[in-house]
């Protein structure tokens, strides 16, 4: 299926180490702001489907998922720390103005 | 010659530790002995997904059938070592198997204690720690089933939410005050009591099993004080004994479980325990501590894999663990058996909260329910065994992570 940049939320509405979720075509995905660059990943946990937006803790470019302490690349989606067993999906992003595209 | 490492214990300890080797670089034969046929898997959705249906077991595998082929792990499943050789260096196999070893790691976990009154050899009487214990229970469930759960620690508390989502009519039978009195207090045992009760489980506190009546099968369970309870079948859930048998007639030092220093070595030099067997000396608590966890499986398997290959890490995780019941995830972080101060963050009857048990100001340990994201920021706290200022701890407009860098030196 063809995928297009989506623009999904003003880059100033994400908190620098910071995590919001967002719909992007009824899939919610993640994004996050490491020190300025935007990574987008989906938002549940790979494992038992916890938030990663409400459940996560980002440590520079890793993100735990509290409920049970997977960790994931927001970069790459790998997991680094089980129980997740499957990564996450990411996606590209890119700046546009104030906007903060996705492709979806 | 590369060395021979053999490890007894088909489990998530044992193939933690076979991975960990390989990925260490360790280039001699790698054997994992497990007791059950099954490849080593993960116990947690046992008493939760697997139970309730919702997983296969394959999801549970630690890793893949092909992983082991693929480095060179040797897996002999279904079959138990009997007798550490401890001078000639061998391991003995039930099958009269001789498996000569450099390196030993001991991971043969625990086995449920069961209750020896009358009646519990009736059939329909269950403990749960296996896939085939897991398959047995799952066959029993159906809605409206009346099952007796005797003890409400983490196993018969995750069973009973388990059974309940499932519609069976559940009852719980507890000796202690509340569900988890033992481990978490009445605090906590309080809000997990609550939880249940909200579901739907009635639970009789202070009272013992004293015995099972049926004819072949369980069909009543009669309590100390006197209730006769009519059901279907019993689930108990009272907890495990270190799996220690191997070690007699050894010099292997045994004592709640095969005790290890830091380095995860016994008192034989090349002989190394971990996971749930693993009586280990804990340098951040500075006390033996041997402990039931997921995450111990894990990381204390690693640590013991490398200390196999000589690298000398010392294991000083903080302990952790989930328990998830309904809608509710239970987290636990660090260790205490007592403590002078219970610091509560957030508000215990809310049921959204995290807290701490505290002694001479410093944080043994940290409990959340649905706090989990808190319990986590609290772990650097507990490893750094400072004194902190309890007030800051308690207001949840400070950043647990701000609390870090500093030390109240009066506690």
């Amino acid at each position: 299926m063809a995928t297009e940049f989506v623009t999904a939320i003003k880059t100033n509405e994400i908190p620098v180490d910071g995590v919001k979720a967002i719909d992007v075509r009824g899939t919610r995905i993640a994004v996050a702001n490491v020190g300025g660059t935007y990574y987008a990943f989906d938002d549940a946990c790979s494992h038992e489907q916890c938030s990663l937006t409400d459940e996560g803790d980002l440590t520079g470019t890793t993100i735990t998922c509290t409920c049970h302490g997977s960790q994931f690349d927001v970069r790459t989606g790998k997991v680094l720390a089980p129980p997740a067993t499957a990564p996450v999906s990411v996606y590209p992003t890119r700046i546009e103005g104030d906007a903060l595209q996705i492709e979806v | 010659m590369a060395n021979a490492y053999v490890i007894i214990g088909g489990s998530l300890t044992g193939a933690t530790a076979a991975a960990t080797l390989r990925e260490e670089g360790a280039a001699g034969a790698v054997t994992l002995i497990g007791a059950e046929r099954e490849l080593p898997y993960e116990r947690p959705p046992l008493s939760k997904a697997f139970l309730r249906g919702e997983v296969p077991f394959d999801q549970s595998l630690v890793r893949p059938a092909a992983f082991y082929a693929a480095h060179r792990i040797e897996t002999l499943s279904g079959i138990r070592a009997t007798r550490i050789d401890v001078s000639a260096r061998v391991v003995e196999l039930e099958d009269r198997r001789r498996l000569p070893f450099d390196r030993l790691l001991i991971a043969t976990g625990g086995r449920n204690r069961r209750l020896s009154i009358p009646g519990s050899e009736l059939e329909g009487i269950y403990t749960l720690r296996t896939v085939d214990d897991a398959v047995r229970i799952k066959a029993e469930i159906s809605p409206g089933r009346r099952v007796v759960v005797v003890g409400m620690g983490f196993i018969g508390s995750e069973v009973a939410a388990s059974l309940r989502q499932k519609d069976l009519d559940v009852v719980a039978i507890e000796p202690a005050k509340t569900p988890l009195f033992r481990v978490l207090g009445e605090d906590i045992g309080q809000r997990v009591a609550d939880l249940h009760r909200a579901h739907g489980v009635r639970m009789i506190f202070e009272d013992t099993v004293v015995a099972f009546e049926g004819t072949q099968r369980v069909a009543r369970v009669i309590t100390k004080r006197g209730l006769h309870l009519e059901c279907d079948f019993v689930v108990a859930g009272i907890g495990i004994e270190p799996a220690v048998d191997i070690l007699a007639g050894t010099d292997i030092h045994v004592d709640n479980g095969v005790v290890v220093d830091q380095y995860c070595q016994t008192s034989v030099a090349g002989i190394y325990a971990a996971g749930d067997v693993a009586n280990h000396y804990h340098p951040v608590f500075e006390r033996q501590i041997r402990v039931e966890h997921w995450h111990n499986a894990i990381k204390q398997g690693a640590a013991a894999a490398r200390n196999m290959l000589g690298r000398g890490v010392p294991y000083d995780e903080v302990h952790w663990f989930w328990s998830d019941q309904y809608e509710a995830n239970l987290q636990y972080a660090g260790f205490h058996t007592t403590w002078d101060q219970f610091v509560v963050r957030g508000c215990l009857k809310s049921g959204n909260f995290v807290a701490f048990y505290v002694n001479d100001g410093r944080i043994d340990a940290a409990v959340g329910l649905n706090g989990a994201k808190e319990v986590r920021r609290a772990i650097p706290l507990i490893k750094a065994r400072r004194r902190l200022n309890l007030s800051q701890l308690q207001d949840e407009s400070i950043d647990l992570r701000s609390l870090h860098a500093s030390e109240h030196p009066e506690g």
